[in-house]
């Protein structure tokens, strides 16, 4: 084709956006546009203390901060060690309970991948992310 | 006889074997890496949100659009098709996935890069760097390639 160097790459990238935009459509329930984690998996700690016996707490923090100190009764949960982890976890979890998730922040990925990865490798459904994780547990203490 | 024209015509069709086979490579590597991002783009939106650059949404516009770019120019390679333009797409994107891995390290993020999905969780930061420079390189030597031959068969 005789198109020049700029033309050649605007049709490209012009042709992507018509499967991408598709694709947008085809995904519209699975992935929130305003926030990376929808408010539906979000749970407040104030909540999470509402459903009393019935969460179990997930820390996924590094080892270390979780040897520092955690949420009570609270379960160490990280990606370094999912292997390892997960088993033992899901051992004490029983179905019906729900999970929630807590990382160092607000502003923390790691209970987002660890409550996402519980809900797609161990089919859990109720897994919910801690709004500002750790820093707003201490907080409300 | 040989005048100029004989020659580019003979310098033209030089093997052209060598640098089809770096295409094919180089294509199929955008192609398999955009694929895998188009099967899970809720992974890659938060892939590429975990390097703390772009908002959210920017993010998830991102994760539908950047795969399939990387598709269709892969495919630009093999079929040169829009050629030139593939080739400076892709080497402007791997440019840009290496300054934002770079950036990401000097900050201190641990994170996965997302360029193949699960396959590239475990890379360590010199592995992740040194693939991208490989292939920002393959890039650079077919679009020298390229630049090389449109001169040659430019008509005098």
């Amino acid at each position: 084709m005789k198109f020049s160097l700029a033309r050649q790459a605007l049709i490209l990238a012009a042709l992507a956006l018509v499967p991408g935009m598709g694709e947008a459509v085809y995904f519209r329930h699975k992935i929130s546009w305003q926030s990376p984690i929808p408010p539906s998996e979000l749970a407040t700690v104030a909540q999470a203390r509402a459903w009393g016996e019935n969460v179990i707490w997930a820390d996924a923090r590094p080892d270390e901060d979780f040897a520092r100190d955690h949420v009570p009764g609270a379960l160490s949960l990280n990606e370094d060690r999912w292997n390892e982890l997960l088993p033992q976890f899901l051992a004490a979890w029983s179905p019906g309970k729900k999970i929630v998730v807590y990382c160092s922040s607000l502003s923390c990925n790691a209970s987002r991948e660890v409550a996402r990865r519980l809900r797609k490798e161990a089919q859990i459904p109720d897994v919910f992310v801690l709004e500002g994780g750790w820093e707003a547990w201490l907080k409300s203490k | 006889m040989s005048g100029p024209s004989t020659l580019n015509v003979q310098l033209s069709t030089r093997p052209q074997f060598p640098w089809r086979i770096v295409d094919v490579i180089v294509a199929g590597i955008f192609i398999y890496a955009g694929a895998i991002k188009v099967l899970d783009p809720v992974q890659f939106a938060n892939d590429i949100d975990n390097y703390k650059i772009l908002p959210w949404p920017v993010s998830v516009a991102l994760a539908f659009y950047l795969p399939w770019l990387e598709i269709l120019c892969g495919l630009g390679l093999i079929f040169r098709f829009l050629y030139r333009g593939a080739l400076s797409i892709l080497t402007a994107l791997i440019l840009v996935f290496t300054l934002a891995t770079v950036a990401a390290k000097v900050r201190g993020l641990d994170i996965t890069c997302g360029c193949f999905g699960h396959a590239s969780q475990h890379w360590s930061f010199p592995a992740h760097l040194l693939t991208n420079l490989a292939i920002l390189a393959a890039l650079l030597a077919l679009c020298i390639c390229e630049r090389a031959e449109t001169r040659l068969n430019r008509p005098a």
